[in-house]
C-alpha cells in the first residue's frame, strides 16, 4: 500500500538510532557508516529487521551522510553503490520479516556538512543537485519516501525538498533539530520552518535528534499550534551527556515510551527514535502508543510569510510592509540599479526594518534591465543580512521564479491579478515554491467601478488558487487604492470592498495606502486618514513608507484605540517620554570638517545639507573641507596617534556627506578619479579588509567595483578587462587562500599586463607579496589608497 | 552558555596598544558592538577523549587521526591522552559582520575583534571546565593547542570536524580551502597526563609568531 493513504490517518512508527548501534558494533569516529553498507552489509540488513521486528513501520535506509562531497566520484566507495545497497538491505530486512504490505523504506538524506552560500561556500543549486543525485538513485532501487531529518539549516532542506520534488514521486517528510532555545542553529523557528516545509509541499514534517524526548514538549506544541500536516517526532534517548569522553544517553526504554505517550496526547502522527535509542526503544515505544487514540491533522488555516529566522502572520495585528526598496519616482534609486550598488538597496533594507516595517518589498524593475538576474542578486544580498520576510515585488513571471527559487523562506508575492494569463504564470509557482501572493482586484476588463466587481474578482482569484491547490489564506486581496482627487466616490469603494473581502472571500486583505493623496497637497494628511479608516475596515497589511512618522503614528495609535496593543505597551514604548513632537531637521552639530574628524556621521550628513542650502557648490564641499579632514585622520592613523576605529568612524562620516552631495548632483556621477576593482579571492570568505578599503578609496574619489568575497580569477579577469581599469585590488586572509591570490595575479598579469595589482590581508607581508607578483604590498587601508593614487595620478 | 567578551581584550584586537584608551565616542561604539556580538553570539562546544599514541620527535595518533607536527607533539609531551574540542559562536554573529559589509566598516571592525575576543573567552570557560573534569579524573590538562599553530597544519580541521561531528551538533563546518564556518569558530586539541607539568604560557603568549601586531604584551 502506499503510504501516502497511510499519513495522517493512522499513527505510524519510524525505526530508532543507527550511528548509535554501529559504533557499539565497532564504527569507529570519524568513519563513514554509510560504508557499512558495503563492508558489513549482514549487519546493517539485522539492525534493519531487529527494528521491523520491534514494530517499526518505516525503516530509515543507512545513507544519512551518503552525498558526492563524503563520497566523491573516483574514490573508495561509489556513492550509488552506497545508495543502491542502503536501500536494498532494508528491503531484504522487509523481505525476510515478511512485511511488504505494512513497512515502508525512507531514503535517508542527511544536511550535506557544508554551509550554504552567501554564509558559506554551497551554492544552493550545488545543494540541489548534490541531493539530487542520491533521490534519484534511492526512487530507482525502490525506496517508498524520502526523509529528509537532521537538518538545522531550513535553506539547506528547502535544497533536499526541491531535489526530492524534482527527482521522484515519492512523499517527502522533513524533521529538523531544535536546541534548547527553540530554534534551528541557523536561526530559524518552529512557525518559519514549518510555513518554508507547508509552503513548498512537504507531506510530513517535524523534529528529531538534539534532546530527548521531555525536553521536545515546548517544540512539539509549536508544531501542533502551526503546522496542518502529519507531525513526526524522533528525539535521542535523552540529552547526550559525555562520561570518560563518550557520548552516552541516558533514557531507557520505558521511560522513553512513557513520555513519549504523553507527547501523544499533543496530536502526533509518527513517531521513532533518534541518537541513543535502540530496537528496545522502540519495542517499548510501540507496546505503549500504537492503539493510543488518533486525531488526525487539523488544518490552521493562517497566513504565514517567513525568512530564515522570522514568521510574520498576516491576519491578527495589521502587518506593515516596507514600500521604499522600490525605483518608481525615485532618481537616486535608479541610479543605484543602473550602477549594480547592492549597498544603496541594503541601506534602504535596514533603515526600515529599524523604522519598524515586518516585511520588506522588493521591486527593482527597470526597462533596461535584466531584472530576473538583479531581483534574484538584491533577493539573496537582503535575506542574507536582514530577518525580515521579503515581497518579491515584479510583473516578470521568469523573475518571480528565480527569485522564489532562491529566497530563504515562504516569501510574499506581488502580485497576481484576475487576469488568466497571470494567474497561469503565477500560481503553479505558487504551489511548487510556497507563498503568500498578493491578489489584485482587476481583470481582462480592468478595475471595476463597484464593490461587487472587485468582491467578484477576488472570489474568482480564489477559486482559481483553489483548482491548483492553493488554499484562500495563502492568498492576500488588494482592493486597488485609486486616487481621491481624480474619482469622488474612489476611496468608498475600495473601504467598501475591503470590509466585504474578509467575510465574503475569506481571504486577508492588503493596500497600497499612498496611491489615494495623488494630485493633492499635504498628501500625509490625507494618506493617514485614510489608512487608519482602512484600518477600522479590517486591513490586514499595508504597503507604506515605514519611515513616516504620519504613517507609524497612526498604526500605533489604531493599535491602541482597538486592543491590539497590550496596556499600550508598544505605543509608549515609541512615543513615552514626548511632550511634543520631536524638532524637524535640527541644525547641525557642528561643520562639516569637525564632524569627519571625530566621526559624526548624522552631523557630517546634516552640515553638508545644510551647506548646500546655504548655497555651496557640491564639489568645493569635497575639496576643501572633506578631503582635507579625511587627509588628516589618515595621517594620524598612519602615525599611530589615531586608530581604526577613529578612521573608519570618519570615514563613514565623509561617505554621508558625499551621500548628500551625490543626491544634490541629481543622478549626475560625480567625475571619479579611476576605478579600482576590488575582490577578496577565491576560497576565502573575510571581508572587513575589504570593505574598509572600499569606503577608504570612495571617499577619496574612486570608483569601486567590488565583487565580494570568494571570487573566481576569471571574474576577477573580466572585471579588469574593461576599459580603464588599472588597478586591481585583492584580499586574502588564510595561507590556504593566497594560493588562489597568486594564481588570479597571474591570470591578471598574463591577460592584462597593463594592470596593477595591489594585495592584502593577515598573512601577507611585502616579502610574500612579492613572490606571488602583486605589483604592491598594502598593510592597511590607507596604504592602498596611496597606491591607487599613483596608479591614477591627478590630471 | 553565556560569555562575556572583556573590554580590554576588543580593544587589543583593535590594535590599541597597552594602556592607550579609546575617546569616549570610539569607547561608545565599542561597548554597543560588542554587546551586539554578545548577544548575537549562541555559543557551543563539543568535546571528546581520544587515546594518543606518538612515534618519534613529530609522529602523533590522536584516536584515528595522523598528524606530524613537532610542536603539537611537544606540547602533548607525556600524556596519555587527548581532548578534541571545538567552540563557535554561532551564525548570526557572521551574520552581524555581513550586515556591517554595507558601509558600517567601523561597526564591521569592532563585531570583527569582539567576536575574537568573545570566541577565546567561551573557549577558556570552557576549557577551564574540562579541566576540573580531567583532574576529577586524575589527569592534568594540557594548554590547547590548534590546528594552524606552528607546524600542526590547518588541513587537519576536516578530520577534526567529523570526528566530532560538528556540523550536525554544533553548526561548526570546513570549508574546502580549511576556513571554519562559522567564521568565530575554533577547534583544538588538549593533552591529558597523568603528570603535572608546570605550563605558564598558553594562548597567545606561546605564539611563535613574536612580531604579531596584536601579540598581547606581558603585563
Amino acid at each position: 500500500m502506499n503510504i501516502r493513504e497511510k499519513l495522517g490517518r493512522e499513527r505510524l512508527f519510524f525505526d530508532g538510532g543507527t550511528g548509535t548501534l554501529l559504533q557499539a558494533q565497532g564504527l569507529k569516529g570519524g568513519e563513514l557508516p554509510e560504508t557499512w553498507n558495503l563492508l558489513h552489509p549482514e549487519r546493517i540488513q539485522a539492525l534493519h529487521r531487529a527494528y521491523l521486528e520491534a514494530g517499526a513501520d518505516i525503516l530509515c535506509t543507512n545513507t544519512f551522510g551518503a552525498n558526492a562531497l563524503k563520497f566523491p566520484e573516483g574514490g573508495q566507495f561509489a556513492l550509488e553503490a552506497v545508495v543502491t545497497a542502503g536501500v536494498d538491505l532494508a528491503r531484504a530486512a522487509r523481505a525476510e520479516a515478511g512485511r511488504e504490505r505494512n513497512a515502508w523504506i525512507a531514503l535517508d538524506l542527511g544536511p550535506t556538512g557544508k554551509l550554504l552560500k552567501p554564509m558559506g561556500e554551497l551554492d544552493f543549486e550545488d545543494a540541489v543537485a548534490l541531493y539530487a543525485q542520491v533521490v534519484r538513485t534511492g526512487a530507482e532501487a525502490g525506496a517508498d519516501l524520502v526523509l529528509i531529518e537532521t537538518m538545522s539549516d531550513g535553506y539547506e532542506a528547502k535544497a533536499a525538498v526541491l531535489a526530492a520534488r524534482e527527482n521522484c514521486d515519492l512523499p517527502v517528510i522533513v524533521t529538523t533539530v531544535y536546541g534548547e532555545n527553540g530554534k534551528l542553529l541557523t536561526g530559524g523557528t518552529v512557525a518559519s520552518t514549518v510555513a518554508l516545509l507547508e509552503g513548498l509541499g512537504v507531506d510530513a514534517l517535524g523534529v528529531n535528534c538534539g534532546m530527548g524526548p521531555a525536553q521536545m514538549e515546548p517544540i512539539v506544541r509549536e508544531l501542533t499550534a502551526w503546522s496542518s500536516l502529519p507531525i513526526v517526532i524522533n528525539p535521542n534517548a535523552g540529552l547526550p551527556r559525555t562520561q570518560g569522553g563518550r557520548t552516552v544517553f541516558d533514557v531507557g526504554p520505558e521511560e522513553f515510551a512513557a513520555v513519549m505517550e504523553r507527547l501523544s496526547a499533543c496530536s502526533i502522527h509518527l513517531m521513532g527514535g533518534c541518537c541513543g535509542t535502540t530496537p528496545d526503544h522502540i519495542r517499548a515505544l510501540t507496546a505503549r502508543c500504537r492503539s493510543l487514540p488518533f486525531s488526525p491533522p487539523v488544518p490552521k488555516a493562517r497566513t504565514v510569510v517567513s525568512s530564515y529566522s522570522r514568521a510574520v502572520e498576516i491576519g491578527k495585528s495589521p502587518v506593515l510592509i516596507g514600500e521604499r526598496i522600490n525605483p518608481t519616482g525615485k532618481k537616486r534609486f535608479k541610479q543605484a540599479l543602473r550602477e549594480h550598488d547592492i549597498e544603496y538597496l541594503l541601506n534602504e533594507g535596514f533603515a526600515q526594518e529599524e523604522a519598524g516595517a515586518h516585511i520588506l518589498d522588493v521591486n527593482v524593475g527597470l526597462p533596461e534591465i535584466d531584472e530576473p538576474a538583479l531581483l534574484t542578486e538584491a533577493v539573496c544580498a537582503l535575506q542574507a543580512v536582514i530577518p525580515l520576510p521579503l515581497q518579491l515585488d515584479t510583473s516578470d513571471p521568469a523573475a518571480m521564479e528565480r527569485a522564489m527559487r532562491r529566497y530563504n523562506g515562504k516569501p510574499m508575492l506581488n502580485s497576481v491579478s484576475g487576469k488568466a494569463e497571470s494567474m497561469a504564470a503565477v500560481f503553479p509557482l505558487v504551489k511548487k515554491y510556497g507563498g503568500v501572493v498578493v491578489g489584485l482586484t482587476l481583470d481582462e476588463a480592468g478595475i471595476p467601478p463597484t464593490a461587487d466587481g472587485r468582491v467578484a474578482i477576488a472570489k474568482k482569484i480564489r477559486d482559481t488558487a483553489a483548482q491548483y491547490g492553493i488554499p484562500a489564506h495563502d492568498l492576500v486581496i488588494d482592493p486597488l487604492t485609486l486616487t481621491v482627487s481624480s474619482q469622488p466616490d474612489a476611496a468608498l469603494v475600495t473601504l467598501e470592498a475591503l470590509g466585504r473581502i474578509g467575510p465574503e472571500v475569506g481571504c486577508p486583505t492588503i493596500l497600497g495606502v499612498s496611491n489615494v493623496s495623488f494630485g493633492l497637497p499635504q498628501r500625509e494628511l490625507v494618506n493617514t486618514a485614510f489608512f487608519t479608516m482602512a484600518l477600522q475596515k479590517g486591513l490586514s497589511c499595508a504597503i507604506l513608507n515605514p519611515r513616516s512618522a504620519g504613517m507609524m503614528g497612526a498604526w500605533r495609535s489604531y493599535r491602541a484605540l482597538a486592543g491590539l496593543d497590550e496596556q499600550c505597551g508598544d505605543y509608549l514604548a515609541a512615543y513615552g517620554g514626548q511632550t511634543a513632537p520631536a524638532p524637524a531637521a535640527a541644525e547641525p552639530a557642528a561643520p562639516l570638517d569637525e564632524c569627519v574628524l571625530r566621526g559624526l556621521k548624522e552631523g557630517a550628513a546634516q552640515a553638508t545639507k545644510a551647506a548646500l542650502a546655504e548655497g555651496a557648490a557640491p564639489l568645493e564641499l569635497v575639496d576643501r573641507l572633506l578631503i582635507p579632514a579625511l587627509d588628516q585622520v589618515g595621517r594620524g592613523f598612519e602615525a599611530g596617534t589615531l586608530y581604526l576605529p577613529q578612521l573608519l568612524m570618519s570615514a563613514e562620516a565623509a561617505k554621508a556627506a558625499f551621500e548628500v552631495v551625490k543626491a544634490a548632483m541629481a543622478g549626475q556621477s560625480r567625475e571619479t578619479r579611476g576605478t579600482v576593482v576590488l575582490a577578496t579571492v577565491k576560497g576565502d570568505i573575510h571581508d572587513i579588509g575589504k570593505n574598509i578599503v572600499k569606503v577608504l578609496l570612495e571617499n577619496y574619489g574612486f570608483q569601486v567595483e567590488d565583487l565580494g568575497r570568494d571570487v573566481a580569477p576569471e571574474v576577477i579577469a573580466a572585471a579588469a578587462a574593461r576599459p580603464g581599469v588599472r588597478l586591481v585590488g585583492l584580499s586574502a586572509l588564510m595561507t590556504t587562500t593566497v594560493v588562489h591570490m597568486e594564481e588570479t595575479i597571474a591570470l591578471l598579469r598574463r591577460q592584462l599586463p597593463q594592470v596593477r595589482v595591489v594585495v592584502g590581508g593577515a598573512v601577507l607581508t611585502a616579502e610574500y607579496a612579492g613572490r606571488i607578483g602583486a605589483h604592491c604590498y598594502a598593510r592597511d587601508a590607507m596604504a592602498t589608497v596611496h597606491f591607487a593614487q599613483q596608479v591614477y595620478p591627478q590630471t | 552558555m553565556t560569555a562575556a567578551a572583556p573590554y580590554e581584550e576588543v580593544c587589543r584586537y583593535l590594535g590599541y596598544k597597552r594602556g592607550v584608551q579609546p575617546d569616549p565616542e570610539t569607547e561608545r561604539l565599542i561597548r554597543a558592538c560588542t554587546a551586539r556580538v554578545e548577544e548575537a553570539a549562541e555559543p557551543k562546544v563539543v568535546s571528546t577523549v581520544l587515546p594518543l599514541a606518538c612515534s618519534g620527535e613529530d609522529g602523533l595518533k590522536l584516536g584515528p587521526i595522523g598528524v606530524k607536527s613537532a610542536a603539537l607533539a611537544k606540547n602533548l609531551r607525556g600524556c596519555g591522552q587527548v581532548i578534541l574540542f571545538a567552540a563557535t559562536l554561532g551564525l548570526e554573529v557572521d551574520r552581524l559582520i555581513a550586515r556591517s559589509g554595507a558601509g558600517r566598516v567601523a561597526e564591521g571592525a569592532v563585531y570583527q575583534a569582539a567576536g575574537a575576543a568573545l570566541i577565546e573567552a567561551v573557549c577558556d570557560a570552557a576549557n577551564d571546565a574540562l579541566r576540573r573534569e580531567s583532574e576529577a579524573e586524575g589527569w592534568y590538562l594540557r594548554p590547547r593547542f590548534s590546528p594552524g599553530y606552528g607546524d600542526f597544519s590547518i588541513t587537519h580541521q576536516p578530520d577534526i570536524t567529523r570526528l566530532l561531528r560538528t556540523p550536525e551538533r554544533i553548526g561548526l563546518t570546513v570549508t574546502d580551502s580549511m576556513l571554519l564556518l562559522p567564521v568565530k569558530s575554533v577547534t583544538a586539541v588538549m593533552g591529558r597526563a597523568r603528570q603535572a607539568v608546570p605550563c605558564h604560557r598558553q594562548g597567545c603568549e606561546a605564539c611563535g609568531k613574536t612580531d604579531c601586531p596584536f601579540r598581547r604584551e606581558s603585563a
